[in-house]
């Protein structure tokens, strides 16, 4: 038997060519979210040429607090959609947070403290309830959170038929309140981060990506898809529940029909940072330069004073460039592999 | 017989479930009955049953149409903007309008089906963005009123019968032959069944997925210019309920959200299941909230009941039921 | 006491037989090989060590203890590890996520220690010198054969005391099978046992102590791989068999060529294939598993990117889809592997699945005519057969065999006459084999054109008038009259040009 075994200099320029393969293979995985950050970069950068004290912590803390409903929205979101899901019903479940706390906050600090908090363990329970129906009905997440946003919308205007209802000073004060500059908004967002990077890096964290990734692989390796739905739905209605606190401290009132507003956009803020709605792919730090990206289109428009009709159009377009770049990436990525 | 039953049992249900509810209705609201409340309620269903057409077709072939909402609308706005309250424009501006629709349809099939965008973020992007152009266009507030025959068209009659009735009998004729006698309506299904199998097939999958959405932008475009006739004037965000309803009638319908199944036959109940729950509501004195928590309890239970680990389920019980007539036997 | 003793496992999937008394017996510190032609029942019996299935009957003994996986945890708990030909690793996960996927070391705050996973990789790799690719890499951008050495690491970072190892070569280049080769002897040399599954007779001498061969779901016999020779265990592998299930075979081959290839390759699974097809013939395509088969059929059929000519009647053509495959009498028509995923719409109706080809022929004014369709379904249900209640009967409730059927009525109706079937007969009952038979030599008779693959080896032989063997992907030989024997295909299939 004889072999060729390749000469060391053949393999050494074999691994060069592999590296340089994975690098652009890296870069191209990538791209949707590098895409979204030069696109971040181009907006801030305009934004900063046509106003003054745009590179300052004040306009970091405005700019935080206008984008922070729609981060926690698209938190819970990024979550579901890693696990190859869709939940339409975190629309719902904003309108019936922001209602429940104009209507049931006491006036006491221990009041307020408690009914927040069973505001967002209703979140989690109505979020379980979700996973509970598309794992043991076999229904499609999307007509499930459809019917369940239905159902939750509903709710919140029986409870209020018009926006209203109070909340105590203190409460709305939260939103304003700042440490050395910081505002407790900007605190919020580094909380978010560091939620993810932690949360990424469990066990759960990787088992919901794996089960977006391939769900019968997931399932052979022994994780359990019941599980996994029951917890990704009710991390995203709990996270639904936060925004909708959040939302409260920063409008003062109940709005039985605000959720919906954020629906669609935090689903489009996902994407535009790179979450394949395949399932699997992606993270929250491109979610958060998603959730930006869509903010400061609404501050330029107002800059520019153009009229803030513009503010969905750019949103679109940009929508649309996010999902053909990374659509023709994964394209390039087969072709340059086979 | 049986397999028949099978086959469209969630059609029937749709049906059972609607008839069920028009006397459940008639009992607690004296008049509902009447010609004239009925009357009401074609009209109505018949809006949200044209947006539907649409919505049928591509979620038949597997996909979905988010862009429903401002089609309509923008269709709308542009009819009652180049009339001008006037009836001699419309001889250009409804088939302008029209084919603006079917071409925004076709734009979402393109991008769908050439470059592999998700249907969900397609069709979502196209929204938004109209949503915006016609904002930017009309300054936020149009102003032009419906004309004389679009009105008719919307709330006349011919004979006891509604025009817009007529219309939408006519465009179900249209669909029904369209989804089950043509070659067209052949390939969505197979298509909507499984793309692969269709690719392996020779289905010109591209083409259908365009001619769908294309569909879908047309029949958009259609009830928005009829429900200015309705509403006497185009306003803004008019369309927005419509995504919602259309979704969810063709849901109640029996059609799977993952394609391949369905019926315009079956979207027409669910048209008229949730025209009777709004007109129901009000009759029992409740508000619009409890009308949204009972839409959404009607598309669970519905869908659950077509749902394949339903079926199942029945299937065993029907077996472990059958074995034991045959152990008395 | 030997380490693994199974004494006549038997395993049924309802009326089907997997499985008849197989008996298996191997020790600690040897590489065994398990051999057997395809359906032998070999991968039903590592399944069941495995803990992936149960089986219906025998004993199973570990070291000495009574052995009954309850699942594949269980088996792995127990120190089996195996490796198998359907990968299961998660596309989006890193190398080394994938290995230690649900044993990742954790950190006080319940997070992956990513350092010491990647350091545990490295040191995984270093200490079995796996030619692996870099911890962090992807493995949806892996290619095959890296992919299975991923899944061999991870079998590895168990510790197993059996490790299994299935065709694991078949996806593998030349040094990365001579590492697994030399792995599996130092792994013997460690006290563990290796059960080893190849085709390639080579690898076999090469590195097993012993050899078991399973025929029919049986065992025949085990061999020391010093004292038996080649011969014998290909004989023990065929056995005598049963011929009547094949039609007669008569040339029906004419001059017209009805395709004929020149260069044609795909990718790097398939390359430089000259073929010649002629009006009237049966072709079998044969080969190892994986060695271009699949690929060449993908490509006639539009499926895979192909480089290459092609030329079909004599006309030069670029297939880019199926639908420039499908183009009527003079257009190639594809029985697919995978009937539930490619071949059929399981929830539709035979009717719909029969003509979802050639609607265009039973269309008038752009409508459908539903009588016209009937008499095309009504005449294949006919020829070919169909045992279905009504054409309405969901295509899903028919029976395997009938299921073929459809799919070969519904390639018939699009008239072409070049005919690629690939794998037509698997798992599929004798009467209904023994019918596709016979109407491929019907076809034949009547001009058309066949290129055929079967996984189960004596039906090319006993049913092709030609035999092309592929071996790496590039065409072997091409064999005809005399020369068509399962042992010379297997000889041009299995043997090692080794020699660069």
């Amino acid at each position: 038997m004889t072999m060729t075994l390749p000469s060391p200099a053949k393999s050494v320029a074999k691994r060069d060519g592999d590296a340089a393969r994975d690098r652009s293979t890296w870069l191209i995985d990538r791209a949707p979210f590098l895409i979204a950050c030069g696109m971040l970069a181009v907006l801030v950068a305009i934004y900063g040429t046509l106003r003054e004290g745009v590179f300052t912590f004040e306009e970091l803390n405005l700019d935080t607090a206008a984008a922070m409903t729609l981060l926690l929205a698209a938190t819970g979101q990024t979550i579901v959609l890693l696990r190859g899901g869709i939940d339409l019903s975190i629309g719902g479940m904003i309108s019936l947070g922001t209602v429940l706390a104009a209507t049931q906050f006491g006036g006491s600090p221990l009041q307020v403290a408690f009914a927040a908090l069973m505001i967002a363990l209703l979140g989690f329970a109505i979020g379980v309830c979700n996973g509970l129906l598309i794992s043991v009905l076999r229904l499609q997440p999307f007509l499930v959170t459809l019917a369940t946003w239905s159902i939750l919308s509903g709710t919140a205007l029986m409870i209020l038929p018009t926006d209203g209802g109070q909340l105590p000073d203190f409460w709305m004060a939260f939103g304003n309140a700042s440490l050395l500059g910081v505002s407790s908004s900007v605190g919020l967002l580094v909380l978010l981060i560091l939620f993810w990077v932690w949360f990424r890096g469990t066990r759960l964290g990787i088992e919901i990506r794996a089960t977006g990734s391939n769900q019968r692989s997931a399932e052979l390796s022994g994780v359990s898809i019941l599980r996994i739905n029951l917890l990704t739905y009710g991390l995203s209605g709990l996270f639904a529940a936060l925004a909708a606190l959040y939302l409260t401290t920063q409008t003062g009132t109940g709005s039985p029909t605000i959720g919906k507003d954020y629906i669609l956009p935090s689903v489009a803020a996902a994407v535009i940072g790179g979450i394949s709605l395949f399932g699997g792919r992606g993270g929250m730090i491109g979610t958060i330069v998603g959730a930006f990206i869509l903010t400061i289109i609404g501050n330029l428009v107002f800059v520019l004073s153009v009229s803030s009709y513009w503010q969905p159009v750019v949103s679109g377009v940009i929508l649309l460039i996010a999902v053909l770049a990374s659509s023709l990436a994964e394209k390039s990525a087969r072709r340059s592999l086979s | 017989m049986n397999a028949l039953l099978a086959r469209h049992r969630a059609v029937l249900l749709a049906y059972l479930g609607m008839i069920v509810l028009l006397l459940l209705t008639s009992f607690v609201s004296q008049g509902f009955l009447s010609g004239s409340h009925l009357r009401t309620m074609a009209v109505l269903s018949a809006f949200i049953g044209i947006v539907a057409l649409g919505q049928t077709f591509v979620i038949i072939g597997g996909g979905i149409d988010l862009s429903v909402p401002w089609v309509l609308n923008c269709a709308a706005v542009l009819v009652t903007l180049m009339a001008n309250g006037a009836d001699g424009p419309l001889i250009y501006a409804i088939p302008i309008a029209l084919a603006g629709g079917a071409l925004v349809g076709a734009l979402n099939g393109f991008g769908i089906a050439l470059f592999g965008v998700p249907p969900i973020i397609m069709t979502l992007a196209v929204n938004v963005i109209l949503q915006g152009g016609i904002l930017i266009y009309t300054g936020g507030a149009p102003t032009a009123s419906a004309p004389p025959l679009i009105q008719f068209l919307a709330v006349g009659r011919i004979g006891p019968l509604p025009v817009v009735v007529l219309i939408w009998a006519a465009l179900a004729v249209a669909a029904t032959l369209l989804l089950s006698r043509t070659a067209f309506g052949r390939y969505l299904y197979a298509q909507g069944t499984s793309a692969t199998v269709a690719e392996f097939s020779g289905v010109p999958t591209l083409r259908i997925t365009v001619l769908a959405y294309t569909l879908s932008g047309f029949t958009a475009a259609a009830a928005g210019i009829l429900l200015t006739g309705y509403t006497a004037q185009a306003y803004l965000g008019m369309g927005d309920p419509y995504l919602f309803t259309s979704i969810a009638a063709v849901a109640i319908g029996g059609a799977s959200i993952l394609g391949g199944s369905g019926s315009y036959i079956g979207t027409i109940a669910g048209a008229l299941v949730l025209t009777i729950l709004t007109g129901l509501l009000p009759a029992l004195n409740l508000s619009n909230g409890a009308l949204l928590v009972v839409y959404g309890v009607v598309i669970l239970v519905t869908v659950s009941l077509a749902s394949d680990a339903v079926s199942d389920f029945f299937a065993v019980m029907t077996r472990s039921f059958g074995r034991r007539d045959n152990a008395q036997s | 006491m030997e380490l693994i003793e199974a004494v006549g496992i038997s395993k049924r999937y309802g009326g089907i037989v997997a499985l008849s008394r197989a008996d298996f017996r191997a020790d600690a510190g040897e590489v065994h090989a398990l051999l057997g032609e395809n359906g032998a029942g070999k991968s039903t019996f590592i399944q069941i060590l495995a803990g992936i299935i149960r089986p219906n009957g025998g004993t199973l003994h570990l070291a000495g203890r009574a052995y009954q996986p309850a699942n594949a945890r269980a088996a792995e708990a127990a120190g089996i590890a195996a490796v198998f030909q359907e990968l299961s690793l998660v596309p989006d996960l890193t190398v080394a996520e994938n290995i230690w996927f649900r044993r990742e070391p954790l950190s006080p705050i319940g997070t992956v220690r990513k350092r010491r996973e990647r350091e545990a990789t490295l040191a995984l790799f270093d200490r079995y010198r796996i030619p692996a690719p870099a911890p962090t890499r992807e493995v949806r951008r892996l290619t095959l054969a890296e992919r299975q050495i991923v899944e061999i690491a991870k079998a590895l970072s168990r510790d197993p005391s059996v490790i299994i190892l299935d065709e694991a070569t078949s996806a593998l280049p030349p040094r990365e099978t001579e590492w697994l080769l030399q792995l599996s002897q130092d792994l013997a040399a460690e006290g563990k046992l290796v059960i080893y599954i190849s085709h390639r007779l080579a690898e076999i001498r090469q590195i097993a102590q012993r050899v078991t061969i399973f025929r029919n779901g049986a065992t025949v016999a085990t061999h020391d791989t010093a004292a038996v020779d080649d011969e014998t265990i290909i004989a023990d592998m065929l056995g005598r068999r049963m011929d009547r299930l094949y039609p007669p075979r008569i040339a029906t081959a004419t001059d017209r060529t009805a395709l004929k290839l020149r260069g044609l390759s795909v990718g790097d699974r398939l390359a430089d294939i000259d073929l010649d097809l002629k009006e009237g013939e049966v072709m079998g395509v044969a080969g190892l598993q994986g060695h271009g088969q699949r690929e060449l059929f993908q490509a006639l059929f539009g499926v895979s990117r192909s480089r290459g000519a092609i030329e079909v009647w004599g006309k030069p053509v670029a297939i880019r889809s199926p639908r420039d495959a499908l183009v009527g009498r003079d257009g190639i028509a594809l029985v697919p592997e995978d009937r539930r995923s490619h071949g059929l719409l399981l929830s539709k109706s035979v009717r719909e699945n029969l003509t979802l080809s050639v609607v265009p022929r039973f269309t008038r004014f752009g409508f459908l005519s539903r009588s016209r369709e009937r008499a095309l379904v009504d005449e294949q249900l006919r020829t070919l057969q169909i045992k279905a209640g009504t054409p309405d009967q969901l295509a899903g409730t028919l029976s395997g065999g009938n299921q073929q059927k459809v799919i070969f009525g519904k390639m018939l109706l699009t008239q072409s006459r070049i005919l690629l079937l690939y794998d037509p007969t698997r798992g599929i009952d004798v009467g209904t084999k023994g019918e596709i038979f016979r109407l491929m030599r019907d076809l034949a008779a009547k001009g058309y054109a066949i290129l055929f693959y079967s996984s189960d080896l004596p039906e090319i032989v006993n049913v092709a008038d030609r035999v092309a063997v592929l071996r790496n992907g590039k065409l072997a030989a091409i064999l005809s009259g005399d020369d068509i024997s399962e042992h010379r295909i297997l000889r041009e299939a299995m043997v090692e040009a080794r020699a660069a």
